[in-house]
C-alpha cells in the first residue's frame, strides 16, 4: 500500500529526528553524521539476520548497541573538541563509515546487502507490521523524550547546554552526560536503521550517505531544536513534501530547498520552538483559563 | 507549561494518526481491472530527474515520452491509447520503493519501466513482482535485479555479459596482452570489471593494476601517472560520463598514448563527446545502440529523438526507448493485463528495435542481443564491430 | 613519477586552497559553515560560462562571472544571514544548506541537467618533458598563479589596508569591534562580497581545468571545503591554505602509490580526524578560551 509506505518512512524519520534531537537538542553536542549510526544499524542488523541466522528481534536491540558503542566512543572523542570541528567531525565518521561499507566485502561492498524480512512467531513481516513496530517504537522514543526535560537526566543535560560552568559546579560533569546523550541517540538510530533495512529488503551503502543526515538534522532545526515534539513536525513535513509534490516532479528540490531557507529564515527558532507563530497561537487559544505557566 | 506539553502531545498524536491513517488505508488499493475497451492503458516510469544523475533522466524522460508518442501515433495497442505515470526518484532508493508502490496501488499501471540506476531498481524490483506487474529495467546492471522472479525483465546487456564482450573486443580486435582497469565503485563498475577480468586472463591476458574510483572523481592524474609507467595495451574503462571524459583528457594531456576501452556508461552524447572533445578520438565502447545500422527502427528513433531533444541520442535513451516498444509488442500481441503482458515478453522473438534485434528474453528475464561495438571519430560514435558470437551475448540464466 | 605526482598534488591542494578559502573568510567572520558557498562556486562556473556563451571573450566571462556571484554574496548576507546572526548556528547551517540545494535545483532547471563544457580555448600549451617523464598542463599554470596572486592580494588586503584592521578586529570580537566605532555590518558585508567573489573563481578555475560545468558541481566542494577549513583551523587563511595542500597532497600520493584503500573524500577525512586527535584546535587553530 502506498500510504503504508509513506507512513513508514515518515515513522523511520521521525525517530532519526528524535533520536538525533538527544544529542543536538538537549546535549548541545552538533552532528552532521547521524547517518553513519543509522547504517551501522542496518548493516549489523542485516548481517545478524541474513548470516548469522539470528531473529530479527534479537537483532533490532542489537543493531542499537552496536551503534550505540561506536555513538560513545564519538562522544568520548566530542567532548575534546568544541562545536564546529564537532561537526564537522561528523561528517567524516559519515563518510569513513559510508566508506568502509562500500569497501568491505563482508558489508557487500558495492553490490549491496539482500536482507530478509523479519519473521516474529511465525508471522512474516510486511508492511503493515513493520508500521506497527514503528508506531510502538516512536511512542516509546516519544514517551522517553517527554519525560527527559524534567528527569535528573535532563536536568544534566540542560545545565550541559546552557551553563555548562554552572552544572560544573554543582558537581555534575557535563562530559558524562554529553557522552550518555550520544549512546542513547545513536542507540535509538541504530534500531531504526534496523527496521529501515527489512522494510526496504535491500541496503546500499549510498543509503547512508552524508546527505541522509543533512535531511535529518534539518528535520530537527525545523521543528525545533530542544522542544519535545519539534522535531516529530519537522519530520512529518520535509518526508511528506517530496511525496505531496510528486506532481510537480521537476521542481521538487527547488521547493525543498526553498521551504528549507524560508522556514529557516523566518521561524528560526523552529516551528514549535519558543515564540514561533505556532506556539503563539497555540497560548493564544488555550492560556485563557488556565492563568499562564 | 502545561500548553507547551498539550501542543507537544497533539503534535505527537496528529504524527501517529498520520502514520495509522496508513494502516487503515488499506481497502483503497483496487485493482481496476483495465480491459474497458477504450480507457488508456497506463504505464509506470521512474527516472532520477532530479540529483546527481539528471543528465541520465533528462534522457530517459524524453525517450520514454517519446516512446509513448510513437505508440499512440501507430494506433495504440489495438486501439487503446499509452499514457505514461512518470516519476523522479532523485535517485533514492527509499522514494523508488514509494514510487513502485504507488504506481502500483494507486495509478493502476499494467506495466512499468525503470530509466534509474541500480539501486533504486533494486530496491524497486520486488515491489513490482509481488504486486504481478511487470517491470522492465532499462539500463541498471545489478545481477540480482531478475533474480527475484519472473515479473521483472531487462532491456540492456547484464553487467557479466558486457564485462565479457569487453574483453572479447580487448582481445579479438584491439589485440591487448596487457590491461590496467580502471572502474567507477559501484555495482556497474564492479560487475563489468570482475567479468572482464574474468574473461581476459582465461585468454591469456595480463591485468596489471586495477583502481576504482567514485562517481563523481574528477582528478585521475596520479592514477593515470601510474598507469604510464605500466605501460598497459590498454585501458578499460567501466565508467560514466563525467568520470569517462575526465580519464579522456588527462590521459591526452599527459601524453600516454594507450588505447581505451570504455562501456555502455559513456555513450553518451552531451556529456562525454562534448566535454572530451577532440581527446575522444579513437576511444572504442561496447554499448547496444549501433548509429550506423540499417535496421528501420534504429534509423527512426535517432531521427525522431535528435528532433525532439536536440541533441543525438545516447544508449541510455535508446535503451529506455525500447523498453516501451517491447511492452507495446507484447501488448499487442498477448493482450494487456499484466500477466499477458509478462507472458507476452517471454515470447518474444527476433524483435527489430532501436538497440537491435532482440532475440528474445531468457527465464530470468534476461535480454539476447548483439553487443555493438563502437569508436569515437570526429566527435561521434561510429560503427567500429559487432559480436554475434553466442558464448559471449548469451546471458546467464541463473 | 614523484616529481609529477608532487607537482599532481600542489595542483590539487591549490584548487582546494581556493575553493575553500570563500568559506574561510564567511567563517572567520560569521562563525558559520557556509555551504551555500558551495552554491556559488557552481553560479560562479555557470555565469561565466553563459557569458561566453554570449560574447565568447574569457575576460568578460571571467569578470562578471566573479562580479555577479559577489553580489550575489552581498544578497545573500543581506538578506539572509544579516538576521539570523544572533540566532543558534545550526539555524545559519541549514538555511545555507537549504540555499544550497535551491540554487542546484535552479541550475538545473535553467541550464539542463547536463555537463556543458567551458572552453576558453587553449590558453597555455601543455609542456612535456620526455626524458623526465614530466607534463605540465597549460591550465596548472593558470591555476597556480591564479591562486598565489589572489592568495597575495588577500593576505595585503588583510593586513596592509585600512578594511583589513576592520575585518581582523572583527574576526577577533564583533561586539567589542561595534563597540570600539567599526562598522562591523561594512565588514560583514564585504567579508560576503569577497567570500563568494572567491567561490565563484575557484569554481571557473575548476571549470576550465575539467572543461566542465554542470548543476551538482558544488556537491563535492560542499563538504570537503569543510574537511579542509577545519583542518586549518577554522577562518584563519593561512591555516586553509596550508591545509588544502596537506589534504590535496595526502589523496594525490595515497591515490599514485599505496592505490585507493578508501574513497578519495573519506581520505580527506581521515586525515582530518587523525589530525584532530592529536591537535583538537586544527593545524593552524589557537585553542579559543571559553
Amino acid at each position: 500500500m502506498y500510504e503504508q509506505v509513506v507512513a513508514i518512512n515518515i515513522g523511520l524519520a521521525m525517530l532519526l529526528a528524535m533520536s538525533l534531537n538527544i544529542i543536538t537538542g538537549f546535549a548541545g553536542q552538533p552532528t552532521l553524521g547521524h547517518a553513519a549510526f543509522y547504517g551501522i544499524g542496518a548493516y549489523t542488523s542485516a548481517l545478524l539476520t541474513a548470516k548469522a541466522g539470528w531473529p530479527f528481534l534479537l537483532a533490532l536491540p542489537a543493531a542499537g548497541l552496536v551503534a550505540a558503542v561506536v555513538g560513545v566512543l564519538l562522544g568520548l572523542f566530542s567532548v575534546r573538541v568544541r562545536e564546529d570541528f564537532l561537526a564537522v567531525t561528523t561528517i567524516g565518521i559519515n563518510f569513513v563509515v559510508v566508506a568502509i561499507f562500500q569497501y568491505v566485502e563482508l558489508f557487500g561492498a558495492s553490490l549491496g546487502l539482500a536482507v530478509p524480512k523479519p519473521v516474529l512467531f511465525g508471522l512474516r513481516f510486511g508492511n503493515t507490521e513493520i508500521l506497527i513496530l514503528l508506531v510502538i517504537l516512536n511512542i516509546l522514543v516519544y514517551l522517553f523524550i517527554r519525560h527527559l526535560p524534567t528527569s535528573w537526566l535532563g536536568l544534566a543535560l540542560g545545565g550541559v547546554r546552557n551553563e555548562e560552568d554552572a552544572a560544573a559546579s554543582l558537581g555534575v560533569n557535563p562530559d558524562h552526560y554529553k557522552v550518555f546523550a550520544f549512546g542513547i541517540g545513536t542507540f535509538i538510530a541504530g534500531m531504526t536503521g534496523s527496521v529501515y533495512a527489512h522494510f526496504m529488503g535491500f541496503i546500499s551503502s549510498s543509503d547512508f550517505a552524508f546527505p541522509v543526515s543533512v535531511g535529518v538534522l534539518s528535520m530537527a532545526v525545523l521543528g525545533g531544536l530542544g522542544t519535545v515534539s519539534g522535531p516529530l513536525l519537522g519530520a512529518v513535513i520535509l518526508t511528506l513534501s517530496p511525496e505531496v509534490f510528486r506532481f510537480v516532479s521537476d521542481y521538487r528540490m527547488l521547493v525543498y530547498g526553498g521551504l528549507l531557507v524560508l522556514m529557516m529564515r523566518f521561524q528560526p527558532q523552529g516551528l514549535i520552538g519558543d515564540d514561533s507563530f505556532l506556539r503563539r497561537k497555540w497560548i493564544g487559544l488555550f492560556s485563557r483559563g488556565k492563568g499562564g505557566e | 507549561m502545561k500548553s507547551r506539553f498539550s501542543l507537544s502531545l497533539l503534535i505527537l498524536i496528529l504524527s501517529l494518526g498520520l502514520m495509522l491513517a496508513g494502516c487503515g488505508g488499506g481497502g483503497g488499493g483496487d485493482k481496476k481491472p483495465a480491459a474497458e475497451n477504450k480507457t488508456p492503458i497506463k504505464i509506470g516510469f521512474f527516472a532520477p530527474v532530479t540529483g546527481p544523475a539528471a543528465a541520465d533522466g533528462d534522457s530517459v524522460t524524453k525517450a520514454a515520452k517519446l516512446a509513448v508518442e510513437k505508440i499512440n501515433k501507430t494506433g495504440g495497442i489495438n486501439g487503446r491509447q499509452v499514457e505514461l505515470v512518470a516519476y523522479d526518484d532523485n535517485l533514492k532508493p527509499q522514494e523508488a520503493v514509494s514510487i513502485a508502490q504507488k504506481l502500483t496501488t494507486k495509478d493502476g499501471v499494467v506495466a512499468a519501466v525503470s530509466g534509474s540506476y541500480s539501486h533504486t531498481t533494486r530496491a524497486a524490483a520486488p515491489i513490482f513482482e509481488n504486486a504481478k506487474i511487470p517491470m522492465i529495467a532499462a539500463y541498471a546492471l545489478h545481477p540480482d535485479i531478475t533474480k527475484g522472479g519472473d515479473y521483472v525483465f531487462r532491456q540492456s546487456f547484464v553487467g557479466t555479459a558486457q564485462g565479457k564482450a569487453g574483453a572479447f573486443v580487448a582481445v579479438n580486435m584491439l589485440k591487448a596482452k596487457t590491461v590496467a582497469i580502471l572502474n567507477v565503485d559501484n555495482d556497474f563498475g564492479t560487475t563489468l570489471a570482475d567479468s572482464f577480468t574474468k574473461y581476459f586472463e582465461s585468454k591469456g591476458g595480463k591485468v596489471v593494476s586495477r583502481d576504482k574510483f567514485t562517481m563523481v572523481e574528477k582528478e585521475f592524474n596520479p592514477v593515470l601517472t601510474k598507469i604510464k609507467q605500466l605501460k598497459p595495451d590498454l585501458i578499460y574503462m567501466p565508467t560514466y560520463s563525467g568520470t569517462g571524459a575526465q580519464i579522456a583528457r588527462q590521459a591526452k594531456e599527459l601524453n600516454l598514448g594507450i588505447q581505451m576501452l570504455g562501456t555502455e556508461g559513456i555513450d553518451s552524447t552531451m556529456e562525454f563527446l562534448k566535454v572530451a572533445g577532440a581527446t575522444a578520438d579513437g576511444i572504442v565502447i561496447t554499448t547496444n545502440l549501433n548509429r550506423e545500422s540499417k535496421l528501420k527502427a534504429t534509423q527512426e528513433f535517432i531521427k525522431d529523438y535528435s528532433e525532439m531533444a536536440k541533441h543525438a541520442p545516447d544508449m541510455v535513451a535508446a535503451s529506455t526507448y525500447d523498453c516501451f516498444m517491447v511492452l507495446a509488442e507484447a501488448m499487442r500481441k498477448n493482450g494487456a493485463e499484466p500477466e499477458k503482458i509478462k507472458d507476452g515478453i517471454y515470447k518474444i522473438k527476433d524483435f527489430e528495435a532501436a538497440t537491435g534485434i532482440i532475440k528474445g528474453y531468457n527465464k530470468l528475464g534476461e535480454v539476447t542481443k548483439n553487443v555493438q561495438v563502437q569508436i569515437v571519430k570526429n566527435g561521434a560514435f561510429a560503427y567500429y564491430g559487432e559480436i554475434t558470437d553466442a558464448e559471449i551475448i548469451t546471458p546467464p540464466d541463473k | 613519477m614523484l616529481v609529477q605526482q608532487i607537482i599532481n598534488g600542489i595542483v590539487v591542494g591549490s584548487v582546494y586552497a581556493l575553493t575553500a578559502m570563500g568559506a574561510t573568510l564567511v567563517y572567520g567572520i560569521m562563525r558559520i559553515l557556509d555551504i551555500s558557498n558551495a552554491g556559488a562556486y557552481a553560479i560562479g562556473a555557470y555565469v561565466a560560462f553563459f557569458f561566453l556563451l554570449q560574447t565568447g571573450s574569457p575576460l568578460v566571462a571571467l569578470v562578471t562571472g566573479v562580479a555577479l556571484t559577489a553580489v550575489f554574496g552581498f544578497l545573500v548576507q543581506k538578506f539572509l544571514y544579516a538576521p539570523l546572526m544572533n540566532k543558534s548556528p545550526n539555524v545559519s547551517l541549514i538555511a545555507g544548506i537549504g540555499l544550497f540545494i535551491f540554487l542546484q535545483d535552479f541550475l538545473r532547471l535553467v541550464a539542463g541537467p547536463q555537463a556543458r563544457e567551458l572552453n576558453f580555448g587553449t590558453l597555455l600549451p601543455s609542456i612535456q618533458f620526455p626524458s623526465l617523464q614530466l607534463t605540465l598542463y597549460g591550465t596548472w599554470f593558470l591555476i597556480l598563479a591564479a591562486t598565489a596572486l589572489l592568495l597575495l592580494i588577500l593576505w595585503l588586503l588583510l593586513n596592509r589596508s585600512p578594511i583589513g584592521l576592520a575585518w581582523r578586529a572583527t574576526a577577533q570580537d564583533l561586539e567589542t569591534a561595534k563597540a570600539m566605532g567599526i562598522n562591523t555590518n561594512r565588514v560583514v558585508a564585504f567579508n560576503f562580497i569577497l567570500g563568494y567573489g572567491f567561490a565563484a573563481v575557484a569554481g571557473i578555475l575548476v571549470g576550465i581545468l575539467y572543461n566542465s560545468v554542470y548543476p551538482t558541481m558544488g556537491d563535492v566542494p560542499a563538504y570537503k571545503m569543510l574537511a579542509v577549513i577545519v583542518l586549518g583551523g577554522l577562518g584563519n587563511p593561512l591555516g586553509t591554505v596550508l591545509a588544502a595542500l596537506v589534504i590535496g597532497m595526502a589523496e594525490t600520493l595515497i591515490g599514485g602509490y599505496v592505490g585507493f584503500f578508501l574513497p578519495r573524500d573519506a581520505i580527506a577525512f581521515v586525515v582530518l580526524i587523525l589530525i584532530l586527535l592529536w591537535r583538537p584546535q586544527g593545524l593552524l587553530g589557537r585553542r579559543r578560551s571559553s
